[in-house]
């Protein structure tokens, strides 16, 4: 008796699922009746609100670093000196959300924007989207990390592989030409890491005594850099270089070195020159950084963007410029 | 007398309960529809469904378990796994017709390790087989995978993600299939009854022979596949299977079918109120993509809409008890 007592409750609990479940078409009719004085008042607002504005969506990977945020205000800047456009920066809340760049994505192509410019977090998860950015006739331009994408009007970037091949001579230069290394690249697959690892290896290929003896990921995240870094330190103690794909796996591999006590033994070289990794620079605990111009970046990218827009002629490539950042120089990026 | 009572304090209580969360998310796309001029035309109502769908499928996995009052960390993990599966696959030469059931069959299976893992090894909460789950299968992920994307998949595989029926994306369809399928599963089959009964009390459901243990191996099971199924919808959305795939999905899965008013305590919640929590979540995001609102406030606001979901529910159950009395 009293077990079925205690049963029949929690199965009635089900039978109100079962009625819940139900709600949905009765729903969809009071959405419309709802939502039908809405619609109307929408299209009068639609009719009185035309203005010839130029809308611009630059959707980057992330927005969570230095690097983003001063592409963000290049691009802002650049968007200020021409008012008839109207600029919104996006980002997925991590640089391994790709689905969620998918879908901002898609909600922009929605609202028909005059262009687009996008930095892919996935060099091939993107393409899908960015056929329909094309479907819609909304012109496109890749920045930052370059894909293969036949109908890309514009790349905007970073020589990555010349970066990645400076961050090389450095380091093999410093080492004297011997020695172990370490390499802590950002997501695999993603082209940016990729070449400008490339780079780097092909350096070190003209220093033979010098040996790289890991190439982990971390993410391009400075917590997963440090952690990163205190295995490589667990494995190979005698290292003497490490090449970080970005400045907050640098500076996360700084961290683990500080708390080994090894700076003197182990150089650093990151990639970005954000202030901090910069600063890291002219206090001597990072070697070096290779110098990103995200300023220009998003700047550029505003301004091809409008003029895809107004189907003026746009440049097939544009090089933001390298630089290398060592303790001679770091005060000129700090400035 | 004790009859009318009842009658009196479950009316408000049930509508409340039955309409909250989609009053909310009628309330929800009001705003919005005020608010964006976009919001409410039929491309971007297809942009929502399209882009709920993954966390809609999740949820409904989810959601089976929650009602025995367990939890499932592992969503998120099956899924990258079964995505760098399937596309591995796909890519050796395997049809999809055969490479889509495997990655089933590999998602059922470690679903169905959770479930023996709690119920053999009596590990003391579904809190503990699913985060060792999490761990492993995102690890196998990134391991078979070798930490890389695999792309380009054939048109079987794509059609899932990206493909159409007269006009209604495939995703769509795959979501009201299985929220049909699983609506008679739970309201018309005993061992879907059985399900509530567990989350009601499972000692009570034991004691009136409902087989607990092989419901909740069949219960974490069906997660698993659930986490596949979304899988392969992601893998073909994405034209790519990648191991990252699916990256803290457990917890929107999660707030879904608390936001649905499933309870933690087990025993309560629909496939209706799960469907209508993934859409709350995923009209929020892209009402917010709309407008132009970062990615980081939006994270706030759905942290918000999950508390006041939840502090809505207990009000409610407050104020049933008090009339109770």
């Amino acid at each position: 008796m009293r077990q079925r007592g205690v049963g029949i409750p929690a199965c009635r609990a089900g039978n109100r699922g079962d009625t819940r479940a139900r709600v949905s078409p009765r729903g969809g009719t009071r959405q419309a009746r709802v939502l039908t004085p809405l619609l109307i008042l929408l299209a009068a607002c639609g009719h009185s609100d035309r203005k010839k504005t130029i809308d611009i969506a630059v959707v980057v990977k992330a927005l969570d670093s230095e690097f983003w945020q001063r592409l963000k205000n290049g691009a802002e800047q650049a968007a200020r000196a021409q008012p008839d456009v109207k600029l919104a920066v996006l980002a997925p809340e991590r640089e391994i959300n790709i689905d969620q760049q998918v879908s901002i994505l898609e909600d922009q192509i929605l609202k028909r924007i005059s262009a687009l410019a996008v930095a892919p977090a996935g060099v091939a998860e993107i393409l899908p989207v960015l056929d329909k950015a094309k479907g819609a006739g909304i012109p496109v331009i890749v920045l930052d990390t370059d894909i293969d994408w036949p109908s890309k009007l514009c790349y905007i970037g970073t020589d990555n592989r010349l970066g990645g091949r400076m961050a090389g001579e450095y380091i093999a230069n410093r080492l004297g030409g011997r020695g172990k290394v370490a390499v802590i690249r950002g997501v695999l697959g993603v082209r940016t890491h990729e070449e400008r690892l490339a780079g780097f290896q092909q350096a070190l290929a003209a220093a033979p005594a010098i040996r790289c003896v890991a190439v982990q990921p971390a993410n391009s995240e400075r917590a997963q850099g440090m952690s990163v870094m205190e295995n490589l330190l667990t494995t190979h103690p005698d290292l003497r270089a490490v090449f970080a794909t970005n400045d907050q796996m640098a500076l996360g591999a700084m961290e683990a070195v500080a708390a080994h006590k090894l700076e003197a033994q182990i150089s650093i070289v990151g990639f970005d020159a954000t202030r901090e990794a910069v600063r890291a620079v002219e206090t001597g605990r990072l070697a070096a950084v290779v110098a990103q111009n995200p300023e220009r970046m998003g700047r550029a990218a505003v301004d091809e963007a409008v003029r895809a827009a107004k189907h003026e002629p746009v440049d097939k490539r544009v090089d933001t410029g390298t630089a290398l950042v060592t303790q001679e120089n770091a005060a000129r990026f700090l400035k | 007398m004790n009859k009318h009572k009842g009658a009196g304090s479950s009316l408000p209580h049930h509508l409340l309960r039955r309409f909250g969360p989609l009053a909310g998310l009628l309330l929800l796309c009001a705003v919005l529809a005020v608010l964006s001029d976009h919001f409410l035309t039929f491309d971007n109502l297809v942009n929502v469904f399209r882009q709920s769908a993954v966390n809609a499928l999740l949820a409904l996995g989810q959601l089976v378990v929650i009602v025995t009052a367990g939890i499932d960390l592992s969503v998120g993990s099956i899924l990258g796994f079964c995505c760098v599966l399937v596309a591995l696959l796909v890519k050796s030469g395997v049809p999809a017709g055969l490479a889509i059931p495997l990655s089933l069959a590999a998602g059922t299976a470690l679903g169905a390790c959770n479930g023996v893992l709690l119920t053999k090894l009596k590990l003391p909460h579904p809190f503990i087989p699913t985060l060792g789950m999490m761990n492993v299968a995102r690890g196998l992920a990134l391991v078979i995978s070798g930490g890389f994307p695999i792309s380009e998949l054939p048109p079987g595989v794509r059609f899932f993600g990206a493909g159409a029926v007269l006009g209604i994306p495939a995703p769509v369809l795959v979501v009201v299939l299985f929220c049909v399928l699983f609506h008679l599963f739970l309201t018309r089959t005993t061992p879907g009854r059985d399900i509530y009964a567990i989350g009601g009390n499972a000692q009570a459901a034991r004691l009136s022979g409902v087989p607990v243990d092989g419901r909740l191996n069949a219960v974490y099971a069906l997660s698993g596949f659930m986490s596949a199924v979304a899988a392969i919808v992601l893998a073909g959305r994405m034209n790519s299977g990648f191991p990252l795939a699916g990256a803290g999905a457990e917890l929107d899965s999660i707030a879904a079918v608390i936001i649905g008013g499933a309870s933690f305590f087990g025993g309560v919640g629909s496939v209706g109120g799960a469907l209508v929590g993934a859409l709350i979540m995923g009209v929020l995001r892209n009402g917010l993509n709309l407008l132009d609102v970062s990615a980081y406030w939006q994270t706030v606001v759905i942290g918000v809409v999950i508390v006041a979901a939840v502090w809505v529910d207990v009000l409610r159950q407050r104020a049933s008890r008090r009339i109770g009395e």
